[in-house]
Protein backbone atom coordinates (compact mmCIF):
# COMPACT_ATOMS: atom_id res chain seq x y z
CA UNK A 1 0.00 0.00 0.00
CA UNK A 2 1.40 3.33 -1.04
CA UNK A 3 2.00 5.95 1.61
CA UNK A 4 -0.18 8.45 -0.21
CA UNK A 5 -3.18 6.19 0.22
CA UNK A 6 -2.77 5.94 3.96
CA UNK A 7 -3.88 9.38 5.18
CA UNK A 8 -7.30 10.27 3.80
CA UNK A 9 -8.02 13.52 5.59
CA UNK A 10 -7.62 15.15 8.98
CA UNK A 11 -10.62 15.01 11.28
CA UNK A 12 -11.44 18.48 12.49
CA UNK A 13 -14.14 18.30 15.09
CA UNK A 14 -14.79 19.86 18.42
CA UNK A 15 -13.34 16.94 20.31
CA UNK A 16 -10.30 16.56 18.11
CA UNK A 17 -9.34 20.22 18.09
CA UNK A 18 -9.61 20.19 21.87
CA UNK A 19 -6.85 17.57 22.22
CA UNK A 20 -4.56 18.89 19.50
CA UNK A 21 -2.57 21.57 21.24
CA UNK A 22 -2.61 20.34 24.88
CA UNK A 23 -1.82 16.70 24.17
CA UNK A 24 -0.20 16.81 20.77
CA UNK A 25 -2.75 14.32 19.39
CA UNK A 26 -4.10 14.60 15.89
CA UNK A 27 -6.90 12.58 14.38
CA UNK A 28 -7.07 11.41 10.77
CA UNK A 29 -9.30 9.33 8.67
CA UNK A 30 -7.04 6.68 7.20
CA UNK A 31 -7.30 3.98 4.61
CA UNK A 32 -9.02 0.87 5.92
CA UNK A 33 -6.02 -1.36 5.18
CA UNK A 34 -3.41 0.93 6.71
CA UNK A 35 -1.57 -0.25 9.79
CA UNK A 36 -0.03 1.74 12.61
CA UNK A 37 3.47 1.59 11.15
CA UNK A 38 2.32 2.95 7.81
CA UNK A 39 0.34 5.72 9.47
CA UNK A 40 3.38 6.71 11.49
CA UNK A 41 5.56 6.92 8.43
CA UNK A 42 2.95 8.79 6.45
CA UNK A 43 2.44 11.45 9.12
CA UNK A 44 6.15 11.88 9.70
CA UNK A 45 6.75 12.31 6.00
CA UNK A 46 3.76 14.49 5.18
CA UNK A 47 4.05 16.97 8.05
CA UNK A 48 7.73 16.63 8.89
CA UNK A 49 7.13 15.82 12.54
CA UNK A 50 8.02 13.00 14.92
CA UNK A 51 5.39 10.44 15.91
CA UNK A 52 5.60 8.58 19.23
CA UNK A 53 2.33 6.69 19.26
CA UNK A 54 -0.48 5.72 16.91
CA UNK A 55 -3.87 4.49 18.08
CA UNK A 56 -6.27 3.16 15.51
CA UNK A 57 -9.89 2.18 15.67
CA UNK A 58 -12.50 1.13 13.20
CA UNK A 59 -15.55 3.35 13.24
CA UNK A 60 -18.49 1.15 12.38
CA UNK A 61 -20.81 2.28 9.66
CA UNK A 62 -24.29 3.38 10.56
CA UNK A 63 -27.67 2.34 9.28
CA UNK A 64 -29.03 4.93 6.92
CA UNK A 65 -32.17 5.03 4.88
CA UNK A 66 -31.61 5.04 1.18
CA UNK A 67 -34.62 5.07 -1.15
CA UNK A 68 -36.80 3.53 1.50
CA UNK A 69 -34.33 0.75 2.32
CA UNK A 70 -32.03 0.54 5.28
CA UNK A 71 -28.42 0.35 4.19
CA UNK A 72 -25.15 0.46 6.05
CA UNK A 73 -22.83 3.36 5.49
CA UNK A 74 -19.31 2.08 5.13
CA UNK A 75 -17.10 1.53 8.15
CA UNK A 76 -13.85 3.46 8.21
CA UNK A 77 -10.64 3.62 10.14
CA UNK A 78 -9.68 6.44 12.44
CA UNK A 79 -6.16 7.02 13.69
CA UNK A 80 -5.10 9.22 16.59
CA UNK A 81 -1.45 10.14 16.24
CA UNK A 82 0.54 11.42 19.21
CA UNK A 83 3.41 13.67 18.20
CA UNK A 84 6.69 14.25 19.93
CA UNK A 85 6.29 16.96 22.56
CA UNK A 86 6.76 20.34 20.87
CA UNK A 87 5.87 19.19 17.36
CA UNK A 88 2.82 20.68 15.69
CA UNK A 89 0.75 20.18 12.59
CA UNK A 90 -1.00 23.11 10.98
CA UNK A 91 -4.25 21.48 10.00
CA UNK A 92 -5.74 23.87 7.53
CA UNK A 93 -6.56 21.26 4.96
CA UNK A 94 -10.08 20.92 3.59
CA UNK A 95 -12.57 21.06 6.40
CA UNK B 1 -6.21 55.48 16.66
CA UNK B 2 -4.78 58.28 14.60
CA UNK B 3 -7.06 60.83 13.05
CA UNK B 4 -5.90 63.32 10.48
CA UNK B 5 -8.07 65.88 8.85
CA UNK B 6 -7.01 66.00 5.27
CA UNK B 7 -9.02 68.89 4.03
CA UNK B 8 -12.30 70.69 4.34
CA UNK B 9 -14.29 71.84 1.38
CA UNK B 10 -17.91 72.27 0.42
CA UNK B 11 -18.77 72.05 4.09
CA UNK B 12 -17.40 68.55 4.16
CA UNK B 13 -14.52 67.36 6.26
CA UNK B 14 -12.35 64.59 4.88
CA UNK B 15 -10.96 62.49 7.70
CA UNK B 16 -8.31 59.82 7.51
CA UNK B 17 -8.56 57.46 10.43
CA UNK B 18 -5.92 54.87 11.09
CA UNK B 19 -6.72 52.13 13.59
CA UNK B 20 -4.18 50.56 15.92
CA UNK B 21 -3.81 46.79 15.33
CA UNK B 22 -4.74 46.13 18.97
CA UNK B 23 -8.05 47.90 18.55
CA UNK B 24 -8.78 45.91 15.43
CA UNK B 25 -7.79 42.70 17.19
CA UNK B 26 -10.17 43.40 20.03
CA UNK B 27 -12.98 43.97 17.62
CA UNK B 28 -12.08 40.82 15.69
CA UNK B 29 -12.30 38.83 18.90
CA UNK B 30 -15.74 40.23 19.61
CA UNK B 31 -16.88 39.48 16.10
CA UNK B 32 -15.57 35.93 16.45
CA UNK B 33 -17.50 35.44 19.66
CA UNK B 34 -20.66 36.65 18.07
CA UNK B 35 -20.33 34.89 14.74
CA UNK B 36 -19.23 31.59 16.31
CA UNK B 37 -22.54 31.43 18.13
CA UNK B 38 -24.36 31.44 14.84
CA UNK B 39 -22.03 29.53 12.55
CA UNK B 40 -23.07 26.00 11.79
CA UNK B 41 -19.81 24.16 11.21
CA UNK B 42 -19.83 20.37 10.79
CA UNK B 43 -18.06 18.67 13.66
CA UNK B 44 -18.76 21.48 16.08
CA UNK B 45 -21.65 22.52 18.21
CA UNK B 46 -22.72 26.13 17.76
CA UNK B 47 -20.39 28.55 19.45
CA UNK B 48 -17.78 25.85 20.13
CA UNK B 49 -15.62 26.20 17.05
CA UNK B 50 -12.18 27.65 17.74
CA UNK B 51 -11.27 30.87 16.01
CA UNK B 52 -8.89 29.29 13.46
CA UNK B 53 -11.59 26.90 12.38
CA UNK B 54 -14.16 29.66 12.11
CA UNK B 55 -11.77 31.76 10.06
CA UNK B 56 -11.25 28.84 7.71
CA UNK B 57 -14.93 28.25 7.45
CA UNK B 58 -16.36 31.72 6.87
CA UNK B 59 -13.20 33.28 5.54
CA UNK B 60 -10.85 35.70 7.19
CA UNK B 61 -12.17 38.60 5.16
CA UNK B 62 -15.74 38.26 6.20
CA UNK B 63 -14.68 38.12 9.83
CA UNK B 64 -12.70 41.30 9.30
CA UNK B 65 -15.59 42.90 7.53
CA UNK B 66 -17.91 42.14 10.40
CA UNK B 67 -15.39 43.47 12.87
CA UNK B 68 -14.95 46.67 10.90
CA UNK B 69 -18.66 47.19 10.57
CA UNK B 70 -18.81 47.28 14.31
CA UNK B 71 -15.62 49.13 14.82
CA UNK B 72 -16.06 51.93 12.32
CA UNK B 73 -19.06 53.70 13.79
CA UNK B 74 -17.40 53.76 17.19
CA UNK B 75 -14.12 54.92 15.77
CA UNK B 76 -15.93 57.52 13.72
CA UNK B 77 -17.70 58.89 16.77
CA UNK B 78 -14.43 59.08 18.63
CA UNK B 79 -12.71 60.76 15.72
CA UNK B 80 -15.42 63.38 15.56
CA UNK B 81 -14.98 64.11 19.23
CA UNK B 82 -11.25 64.29 18.87
CA UNK B 83 -11.46 66.69 15.95
CA UNK B 84 -14.33 68.58 17.52
CA UNK B 85 -16.43 68.22 14.44
CA UNK B 86 -20.16 68.37 14.46
CA UNK B 87 -21.71 66.25 11.75
CA UNK B 88 -25.21 66.89 10.53
CA UNK B 89 -25.81 63.68 8.67
CA UNK B 90 -24.38 60.25 8.18
CA UNK B 91 -20.90 60.25 6.72
CA UNK B 92 -19.80 58.24 3.76
CA UNK B 93 -17.06 55.90 4.89
CA UNK B 94 -14.61 54.20 2.64
CA UNK B 95 -12.11 51.61 3.71
CA UNK B 96 -8.80 52.51 2.14
CA UNK B 97 -6.68 49.60 3.34
CA UNK B 98 -6.96 46.81 5.86
CA UNK B 99 -3.45 46.28 7.13
CA UNK B 100 -3.25 48.43 9.16
CA UNK B 101 -6.87 49.41 8.92
CA UNK B 102 -7.22 52.86 7.44
CA UNK B 103 -10.50 54.38 6.47
CA UNK B 104 -11.61 57.66 5.07
CA UNK B 105 -14.73 59.39 6.20
CA UNK B 106 -16.42 62.24 4.42
CA UNK B 107 -18.31 64.12 7.06
CA UNK B 108 -21.03 66.57 6.14
CA UNK B 109 -20.62 69.63 8.27
CA UNK B 110 -23.04 72.24 9.33
CA UNK B 111 -23.66 74.58 6.44
CA UNK B 112 -22.03 77.95 6.69
CA UNK B 113 -24.41 80.76 6.00
CA UNK B 114 -23.19 84.29 5.59
CA UNK B 115 -26.23 86.44 5.52
CA UNK B 116 -25.95 89.40 3.24
CA UNK B 117 -27.00 92.81 4.36
CA UNK B 118 -30.64 91.97 4.07
CA UNK B 119 -31.60 94.98 6.15
CA UNK B 120 -30.64 97.13 3.22
CA UNK B 121 -32.71 95.34 0.67
CA UNK B 122 -35.40 97.61 -0.59
CA UNK B 123 -37.93 96.40 -3.04
CA UNK B 124 -41.28 97.74 -3.97
CA UNK B 125 -44.20 95.51 -4.71
CA UNK B 126 -45.56 95.71 -8.23
CA UNK B 127 -48.52 98.05 -8.18
CA UNK B 128 -51.75 96.32 -8.89
CA UNK B 129 -53.53 97.72 -11.88
CA UNK B 130 -56.90 96.75 -13.06
CA UNK B 131 -58.12 97.91 -16.44
CA UNK B 132 -61.66 98.28 -17.58
CA UNK B 133 -60.87 95.72 -20.29
CA UNK B 134 -60.25 92.94 -17.81
CA UNK B 135 -63.60 93.53 -16.17
CA UNK B 136 -65.24 93.60 -19.56
CA UNK B 137 -63.64 90.31 -20.53
CA UNK B 138 -65.05 88.65 -17.45
CA UNK B 139 -68.48 90.08 -18.12
CA UNK B 140 -68.30 88.90 -21.70
CA UNK B 141 -67.46 85.41 -20.48
CA UNK B 142 -70.39 85.51 -18.10
CA UNK B 143 -72.66 86.55 -20.94
CA UNK B 144 -71.55 83.60 -23.01
CA UNK B 145 -72.08 81.29 -20.08
CA UNK B 146 -75.60 82.52 -19.63
CA UNK B 147 -76.41 82.72 -23.32
CA UNK B 148 -79.62 81.16 -24.58
CA UNK B 149 -80.18 79.49 -27.93
CA UNK B 150 -83.12 80.36 -30.11
CA UNK B 151 -84.17 78.69 -33.34
CA UNK B 152 -83.87 80.91 -36.41
CA UNK B 153 -85.10 80.66 -39.97
CA UNK B 154 -81.99 81.59 -41.93
CA UNK B 155 -78.90 79.90 -43.36
CA UNK B 156 -76.49 78.66 -40.72
CA UNK B 157 -73.62 80.93 -39.91
CA UNK B 158 -70.55 80.69 -37.73
CA UNK B 159 -71.22 80.62 -33.96
CA UNK B 160 -74.57 78.99 -34.61
CA UNK B 161 -75.62 75.74 -33.06
CA UNK B 162 -77.06 73.24 -35.50
CA UNK B 163 -78.77 69.90 -35.05
CA UNK B 164 -77.32 67.42 -37.54
CA UNK B 165 -77.74 63.94 -38.88
CA UNK B 166 -74.38 62.77 -40.11
CA UNK B 167 -73.62 59.83 -42.30
CA UNK B 168 -70.09 59.36 -43.51
CA UNK B 169 -67.88 56.72 -45.10
CA UNK B 170 -64.26 56.21 -45.73
CA UNK B 171 -63.62 53.81 -48.58
CA UNK B 172 -67.08 52.27 -48.16
CA UNK B 173 -66.55 51.72 -44.47
CA UNK B 174 -68.79 53.66 -42.09
CA UNK B 175 -66.93 56.47 -40.37
CA UNK B 176 -69.27 58.67 -38.31
CA UNK B 177 -72.96 57.93 -38.27
CA UNK B 178 -75.01 59.90 -35.79
CA UNK B 179 -78.49 61.30 -35.60
CA UNK B 180 -79.50 64.60 -34.05
CA UNK B 181 -76.05 65.82 -33.02
CA UNK B 182 -75.71 69.29 -31.57
CA UNK B 183 -72.81 71.00 -33.28
CA UNK B 184 -71.56 74.52 -32.87
CA UNK B 185 -70.04 75.94 -36.00
CA UNK B 186 -66.82 77.61 -35.00
CA UNK B 187 -63.91 78.96 -37.01
CA UNK B 188 -60.94 76.59 -37.29
CA UNK B 189 -62.71 73.83 -35.46
CA UNK B 190 -60.60 70.70 -36.04
CA UNK B 191 -63.42 68.32 -35.08
CA UNK B 192 -64.56 66.01 -36.45
CA UNK B 193 -62.44 66.87 -39.49
CA UNK B 194 -60.87 70.21 -40.39
CA UNK B 195 -63.10 71.99 -42.89
CA UNK B 196 -66.27 70.39 -41.60
CA UNK B 197 -67.51 73.54 -39.90
CA UNK B 198 -66.88 75.63 -43.04
CA UNK B 199 -68.98 73.21 -45.09
CA UNK B 200 -71.91 73.65 -42.76
CA UNK B 201 -72.05 77.42 -42.87
CA UNK B 202 -74.64 78.68 -45.29
CA UNK B 203 -76.83 75.60 -45.07
CA UNK B 204 -80.54 76.09 -44.47
CA UNK B 205 -82.81 74.23 -42.12
CA UNK B 206 -83.86 70.90 -43.59
CA UNK B 207 -81.19 71.06 -46.30
CA UNK B 208 -79.09 68.02 -47.21
CA UNK B 209 -75.56 68.21 -48.50
CA UNK B 210 -72.84 65.82 -49.58
CA UNK B 211 -69.19 66.72 -49.57
CA UNK B 212 -65.75 65.17 -49.36
CA UNK B 213 -63.01 66.03 -46.89
CA UNK B 214 -59.48 64.81 -46.57
CA UNK B 215 -58.43 63.63 -43.14
CA UNK B 216 -55.22 65.23 -41.86
CA UNK B 217 -51.97 63.29 -41.99
CA UNK B 218 -51.66 63.36 -38.22
CA UNK B 219 -55.16 62.09 -37.54
CA UNK B 220 -55.45 60.38 -34.17
CA UNK B 221 -56.49 57.08 -35.75
CA UNK B 222 -53.37 56.33 -37.74
CA UNK B 223 -55.01 53.84 -40.11
CA UNK B 224 -57.38 56.56 -41.38
CA UNK B 225 -54.89 59.41 -41.62
CA UNK B 226 -54.69 61.12 -44.98
CA UNK B 227 -57.74 59.30 -46.40
CA UNK B 228 -60.74 60.92 -47.95
CA UNK B 229 -64.08 60.79 -46.20
CA UNK B 230 -67.48 61.24 -47.85
CA UNK B 231 -69.99 63.06 -45.72
CA UNK B 232 -73.73 63.30 -46.07
CA UNK B 233 -75.28 65.70 -43.61
CA UNK B 234 -78.80 66.92 -43.01
CA UNK B 235 -79.36 70.05 -40.99
CA UNK B 236 -82.59 69.81 -39.09
CA UNK B 237 -82.46 72.89 -36.94
CA UNK B 238 -80.42 76.05 -36.70
CA UNK B 239 -80.14 77.95 -33.46
CA UNK B 240 -78.67 81.32 -32.87
CA UNK B 241 -76.81 82.31 -29.79
CA UNK B 242 -78.52 85.11 -27.94
CA UNK B 243 -76.37 86.81 -25.38
CA UNK B 244 -78.24 88.28 -22.42
CA UNK B 245 -78.54 92.06 -22.42
CA UNK B 246 -76.21 93.89 -20.14
CA UNK B 247 -78.73 95.10 -17.64
CA UNK B 248 -79.74 94.62 -14.04
CA UNK B 249 -81.61 91.49 -14.94
CA UNK B 250 -78.38 89.94 -16.21
CA UNK B 251 -76.72 90.81 -12.93
CA UNK B 252 -79.28 88.99 -10.89
CA UNK B 253 -79.10 86.08 -13.31
CA UNK B 254 -75.41 85.74 -12.51
CA UNK B 255 -75.86 86.16 -8.82
CA UNK B 256 -79.30 86.49 -7.21
CA UNK B 257 -77.82 88.73 -4.50
CA UNK B 258 -76.88 91.40 -7.00
CA UNK B 259 -79.62 93.77 -8.06
CA UNK B 260 -77.91 96.08 -10.48
CA UNK B 261 -75.36 95.80 -13.24
CA UNK B 262 -73.14 98.28 -11.46
CA UNK B 263 -72.98 96.14 -8.38
CA UNK B 264 -72.01 93.17 -10.55
CA UNK B 265 -69.26 95.23 -12.12
CA UNK B 266 -68.10 96.23 -8.68
CA UNK B 267 -68.11 92.67 -7.45
CA UNK B 268 -66.11 91.48 -10.44
CA UNK B 269 -63.52 94.18 -10.19
CA UNK B 270 -63.19 93.61 -6.45
CA UNK B 271 -62.59 89.92 -7.04
CA UNK B 272 -60.13 90.58 -9.80
CA UNK B 273 -58.31 93.08 -7.67
CA UNK B 274 -58.13 90.61 -4.80
CA UNK B 275 -56.69 87.95 -7.04
CA UNK B 276 -54.21 90.34 -8.59
CA UNK B 277 -53.14 91.59 -5.19
CA UNK B 278 -52.72 88.07 -3.92
CA UNK B 279 -50.59 87.24 -6.92
CA UNK B 280 -48.56 90.42 -6.59
CA UNK B 281 -47.98 89.69 -2.93
CA UNK B 282 -46.77 86.20 -3.66
CA UNK B 283 -44.49 87.41 -6.38
CA UNK B 284 -43.17 90.15 -4.17
CA UNK B 285 -42.45 87.68 -1.39
CA UNK B 286 -40.65 85.47 -3.82
CA UNK B 287 -38.59 88.37 -5.08
CA UNK B 288 -37.67 89.45 -1.57
CA UNK B 289 -36.63 85.96 -0.57
CA UNK B 290 -34.65 85.62 -3.75
CA UNK B 291 -32.90 88.92 -3.11
CA UNK B 292 -32.02 87.87 0.42
CA UNK B 293 -30.77 84.52 -0.78
CA UNK B 294 -28.76 86.14 -3.53
CA UNK B 295 -27.08 88.49 -1.12
CA UNK B 296 -26.05 85.63 1.14
CA UNK B 297 -23.16 83.27 0.89
CA UNK B 298 -24.20 79.72 1.56
CA UNK B 299 -22.05 76.67 1.59
CA UNK B 300 -23.52 73.31 2.39
CA UNK B 301 -22.57 69.67 2.01
CA UNK B 302 -23.99 67.91 -1.08
CA UNK B 303 -25.79 65.41 1.13
CA UNK B 304 -28.43 67.99 1.89
CA UNK B 305 -29.23 68.30 -1.78
CA UNK B 306 -29.37 64.54 -2.14
CA UNK B 307 -31.76 64.36 0.79
CA UNK B 308 -33.94 67.08 -0.67
CA UNK B 309 -33.98 65.34 -4.03
CA UNK B 310 -35.04 62.13 -2.36
CA UNK B 311 -37.82 64.00 -0.59
CA UNK B 312 -39.07 65.70 -3.71
CA UNK B 313 -38.92 62.43 -5.55
CA UNK B 314 -40.94 60.65 -2.89
CA UNK B 315 -43.44 63.44 -2.93
CA UNK B 316 -43.87 63.14 -6.65
CA UNK B 317 -44.16 59.38 -6.45
CA UNK B 318 -46.86 59.70 -3.81
CA UNK B 319 -48.72 62.23 -5.89
CA UNK B 320 -48.64 59.88 -8.83
CA UNK B 321 -49.89 57.12 -6.61
CA UNK B 322 -52.92 59.11 -5.56
CA UNK B 323 -53.71 59.93 -9.16
CA UNK B 324 -53.66 56.21 -9.85
CA UNK B 325 -50.63 56.27 -12.06
CA UNK B 326 -47.75 54.20 -10.84
CA UNK B 327 -44.30 55.70 -10.87
CA UNK B 328 -43.19 53.17 -13.44
CA UNK B 329 -46.02 54.04 -15.74
CA UNK B 330 -45.36 57.74 -15.42
CA UNK B 331 -41.70 57.28 -16.20
CA UNK B 332 -42.64 55.22 -19.21
CA UNK B 333 -45.03 57.90 -20.39
CA UNK B 334 -42.59 60.77 -20.21
CA UNK B 335 -39.82 58.50 -21.45
CA UNK B 336 -37.39 59.06 -18.64
CA UNK B 337 -35.49 56.87 -16.27
CA UNK B 338 -35.68 57.31 -12.54
CA UNK B 339 -32.15 58.68 -12.60
CA UNK B 340 -33.01 61.37 -15.12
CA UNK B 341 -36.00 62.43 -13.11
CA UNK B 342 -33.88 62.74 -10.01
CA UNK B 343 -31.31 64.73 -11.96
CA UNK B 344 -34.05 67.05 -13.14
CA UNK B 345 -35.07 67.74 -9.59
CA UNK B 346 -31.55 68.77 -8.68
CA UNK B 347 -31.70 72.49 -9.51
CA UNK B 348 -34.98 72.82 -7.65
CA UNK B 349 -33.56 70.93 -4.70
CA UNK B 350 -30.49 73.16 -4.60
CA UNK B 351 -32.67 76.24 -4.65
CA UNK B 352 -34.90 74.94 -1.89
CA UNK B 353 -32.01 73.93 0.33
CA UNK B 354 -30.33 77.29 -0.07
CA UNK B 355 -33.41 79.33 0.59
CA UNK B 356 -34.48 77.24 3.55
CA UNK B 357 -31.01 77.59 5.07
CA UNK B 358 -30.99 81.32 4.51
CA UNK B 359 -34.48 81.71 5.89
CA UNK B 360 -33.65 79.60 8.91
CA UNK B 361 -30.65 81.75 9.60
CA UNK B 362 -32.63 84.92 9.12
CA UNK B 363 -35.17 83.67 11.60
CA UNK B 364 -32.42 83.24 14.15
CA UNK B 365 -31.05 86.64 13.36
CA UNK B 366 -34.44 88.26 13.69
CA UNK B 367 -35.30 86.21 16.76
CA UNK B 368 -38.43 84.83 15.26
CA UNK B 369 -40.18 82.38 17.48
CA UNK B 370 -43.38 80.48 17.20
CA UNK B 371 -45.42 80.03 20.33
CA UNK B 372 -47.48 76.98 21.21
CA UNK B 373 -50.61 79.06 20.94
CA UNK B 374 -49.80 79.95 17.36
CA UNK B 375 -49.24 76.34 16.51
CA UNK B 376 -52.54 75.44 18.10
CA UNK B 377 -54.31 78.10 16.12
CA UNK B 378 -52.78 76.92 12.85
CA UNK B 379 -53.64 73.36 13.72
CA UNK B 380 -57.23 74.30 14.35
CA UNK B 381 -57.23 76.16 11.07
CA UNK B 382 -55.95 73.16 9.18
CA UNK B 383 -58.47 70.86 10.80
CA UNK B 384 -61.29 73.20 9.87
CA UNK B 385 -60.28 73.29 6.24
CA UNK B 386 -60.34 69.53 5.97
CA UNK B 387 -63.47 67.83 4.84
CA UNK B 388 -64.13 64.46 6.35
CA UNK B 389 -63.28 63.06 9.69
CA UNK B 390 -62.04 66.06 11.61
CA UNK B 391 -61.27 64.24 14.82
CA UNK B 392 -59.05 61.77 13.09
CA UNK B 393 -57.19 64.46 11.22
CA UNK B 394 -56.74 66.34 14.42
CA UNK B 395 -55.34 63.33 16.17
CA UNK B 396 -52.89 62.77 13.37
CA UNK B 397 -51.78 66.37 13.33
CA UNK B 398 -51.40 66.59 17.08
CA UNK B 399 -48.29 64.43 17.22
CA UNK B 400 -45.02 66.05 18.29
CA UNK B 401 -43.51 65.65 14.82
CA UNK B 402 -46.48 67.20 13.09
CA UNK B 403 -46.51 70.06 15.56
CA UNK B 404 -42.85 70.52 14.89
CA UNK B 405 -43.31 70.78 11.17
CA UNK B 406 -46.24 73.14 11.60
CA UNK B 407 -44.04 75.26 13.82
CA UNK B 408 -41.40 75.32 11.12
CA UNK B 409 -43.94 76.26 8.52
CA UNK B 410 -45.14 79.14 10.66
CA UNK B 411 -41.61 80.27 11.40
CA UNK B 412 -40.83 80.37 7.70
CA UNK B 413 -43.99 82.28 7.03
CA UNK B 414 -43.19 84.78 9.74
CA UNK B 415 -39.66 85.17 8.51
CA UNK B 416 -40.84 85.92 5.01
CA UNK B 417 -43.32 88.34 6.48
CA UNK B 418 -40.56 90.11 8.37
CA UNK B 419 -38.34 90.25 5.31
CA UNK B 420 -41.15 91.68 3.27
CA UNK B 421 -41.69 94.33 5.90
CA UNK B 422 -38.02 95.20 5.93
CA UNK B 423 -37.76 95.31 2.17
CA UNK B 424 -40.94 97.30 1.88
CA UNK B 425 -39.49 99.74 4.42
CA UNK B 426 -42.56 99.59 6.59
CA UNK B 427 -40.69 98.39 9.67
CA UNK B 428 -37.42 99.67 10.91
CA UNK B 429 -34.97 96.85 10.98
CA UNK B 430 -34.37 95.52 14.40
CA UNK B 431 -30.94 96.31 15.74
CA UNK B 432 -28.78 93.30 16.27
Amino acid sequence: MHLYEVLRRPLITEKNTAIQAPQGKYAFKVGAEANKEQIKQAVEKAFNVGVIQVNVMTVPGKERRLRGRWVMSPSWKKAIVTLKPGDKIELFGGV
Amino acid sequence: MKVTREKTENSQAFLRIEMEPAEVEESLEQSYQRLAKKANIPGFRKGKAPRVVLERYIGKDSLLEDALNNLLPQAYEKALKEQEIEAIANPSIEIAQTDPVVFKATVPLKPTIELGDYQQIRLAPEPVELTEDEVNTVIEQLRRQHATWEPVERPADFDDLVALDIESHIEEKPFINQQGVQYQILHDQPLPVPGFAEQLSGMKGGEEKEFKLKLPEDYSRAELAGKEARFKVRVSEIKQQRLPELDDEFASLVNPDLKTLDSLRERISANLRLMAEEKAKREFEERVVEAVVDSSQVEFPPVLVEMEIARLFDQQARQLQTSNIGLEEYLGRVGKTEEELREELRPLAIKRVTSSLVLGRTAEEEKIEVSDAEINAELENMVQSVTGNKDEVKKRLDSPQARDSIGQLLATRKTIQRLVEIAGGSTNARKK
